[in-house]
């Protein structure tokens, strides 16, 4: 952050406070809709287990960000390292695959195998592509029931691989919500500077006035809209914008083009 | 004489001045120096034992991809599952391993493009592209290697993306072989199907073929379909080493012709 003085840097504190709330508000229901949307897919495919895993850092490592099935749980946050197991090939080669028979191998699999105390035999692994990036990787284990297992068939991994645009889409959405809360805990926490119990009770005292509070309700609010519908999102941004010319008619001041 | 024969077509429309013998039924890809650049190959698999004859591997020195001498094998099993498929319709044919995926700290586009190139400076004479790429930053300069693959006469046959976006360089149709899977059990039993983005199907879906750690598996994707026409290409080869790959392309269009009637439909139509 470059020099400033005392109050511009509280005004940009100010407003990085309110995009880590706003980015909170945005990713937690993002993870929820993650989840729900891995349970709709598992289920047309007829999968037990069904993970969502991202990009973790610039070398390819992935980390697992939403999970269904008996292990979800702890598998929640486990890292592959860069280039294992199918997930880790197909985030580096963007390449989906099939695998019917994963057995008894010595890699990434029955490690996490051995965590979590799961018998993977069959994997479907897709790439999360959005602009052309490869940004995780959308995985299928198993099926319900009891094995033997169908493999999966060249038609479910075309659905899969439709699923996995979906759901490209909301990893993104996280992405970049994510993307400004960290770098808005890096600033907060990184800066020595500064004394921490004052920040706190500058952030306690932020978080607790009027002005932060009407802005999460308002977020709550577009969130709430933009859950309904289309419809409901075309109608919301439209008179939002119009909102915001109005406003900018009349300020010189616009959020948009800071 | 009927329409069809008087035109010089066969029933689907072929014409009959393509015709290919079936010498390559019998061969065995002897002599011919095939590159897959995918994630290394194992190559003390008893299936690709002695048939691997090098290996190189992509490493980043300042800011420059460049190629060393590689020992440490496949470090997905991507490759050697590719390799294995090769090996077993062209066993006698020279697989050579350029890998780029694993390498620490390179971008997967640029090792991409890296080991492309230097499969072409190698005049590698077939080269399996079993990965691909939907950025659209890759599409020039993978089109530029592929024109340059084409003038170098080497035969680039790559897997199509099974993803809704066109992936590259599998959309590339003039200069390159692409491949989509079918649900073909017979190995030789591919399909052209002219008009379409990725014209080629061939067996993928529920392939068993060599995997790490000596082992095997079955395995479904366009990955997988992509070998097997090297495999044939490497057959065709060894009975004329110089055909370009135009003539490839076009004896590919003819023996598919020859399988009509007995392909399936590609499953992603």
């Amino acid at each position: 952050m470059p020099p400033t003085d005392g109050t511009n840097l509280e005004e940009k504190l100010g407003r990085l406070i309110e995009t880590i709330d706003v980015a909170n508000i945005l990713t937690e229901p993002l993870t929820r809709s993650l989840t729900r949307l891995l349970e709709i897919s598992a289920s047309e495919l007829n999968s037990e287990e069904a993970s969502v895993l991202i990009r973790e850092g610039s070398d390819g490592d992935l980390r697992f960000l939403a999970a269904i099935g008996k292990v979800a749980e702890q598998l929640i946050n486990i890292k592959v390292p860069a280039g294992k197991g199918i997930a880790g090939f197909v985030m580096s080669s963007g390449q989906p695959m099939a695998v019917s028979d994963v057995g008894e191998e010595t890699s990434f699999y029955s490690e996490v195998d051995r965590t979590t105390g799961y018998s993977t035999q069959m994997i479907l692994a897709t790439p999360l592509s959005h602009n052309g990036e490869i940004i995780g990787v959308l995985e299928y284990i198993n099926r319900r029931g009891t094995p033997p297992f169908e493999p999966f068939s060249p038609v479910e991994m075309d659905r899969a691989a439709l699923f996995a645009e979906a759901i490209a889409s909301l990893v993104n959405a996280y992405e970049s919500a994510k993307l400004f809360r960290d770098f808005g805990e890096r600033v907060l926490g990184g800066d020595g500077g500064h004394d921490v119990g004052l920040v706190r009770d500058w952030l306690h005292k932020l978080r607790g006035s009027d002005d932060h509070r009407e802005m999460m309700d308002l977020a709550v609010l577009v969130r709430e809209v933009a859950s309904r519908g289309d419809a409901e999102r075309d109608l919301c941004r439209s008179i939002l914008e119009s909102v915001l010319r109005y406003s900018d008619s009349r300020t010189d001041t616009s959020y948009l083009s800071l | 004489m009927d329409l069809e024969q008087q035109l010089g077509q066969d029933s689907v429309g072929r014409p009959s001045f393509v015709n290919i013998d079936d010498e390559w039924r019998s061969a065995t890809g002897s002599g011919v120096r095939v590159a897959i650049v995918d994630s290394g190959i194992d190559v003390s698999h008893p299936e690709l034992k002695g048939r691997v004859v090098g290996s190189v591997e992509a490493r980043l020195e300042s800011s420059r991809v460049v190629f060393d001498p590689s020992a440490s094998g496949d470090s997905a099993g991507h490759g050697t599952a590719c390799a294995g498929i090769i090996a077993k319709i062209a066993p006698d044919c020279k697989l050579f391993s350029i890998k780029v995926l694993g390498a620490a700290g390179l971008g997967d586009g640029q090792a991409f493009l890296a080991g492309l190139e230097f499969a072409i400076k190698e005049r590698f004479k077939v080269i399996n592209l079993s990965l691909g790429t939907t950025k659209p930053q890759f599409f020039n300069p993978l089109h530029d290697l592929l024109d340059r693959a084409y003038q170098a006469g080497c035969i680039v046959v790559a897997a199509a993306n099974n993803l809704p976006h066109p992936s590259f360089p599998s959309v590339f149709s003039s200069s390159l072989i692409s491949v989509i899977k079918s649900s073909e059990t017979d190995p030789l039993n591919f399909g052209f199907h002219f008009g379409q983005v990725i014209e080629l199907t061939a067996p993928g879906v529920n392939i068993r073929t060599p995997w790490l750690e000596k082992g095997y598996r079955t395995l479904t994707g366009n990955s997988f379909a992509c070998p097997h026409i090297v495999g044939i290409i490497a057959r065709l080869l060894e009975r004329y080493p110089d055909m370009t790959p135009f003539q490839v392309k076009s004896a590919l269009y003819a023996i598919a012709g020859e399988n009509q009637g007995r392909i399936e439909s590609p499953e992603a139509d």
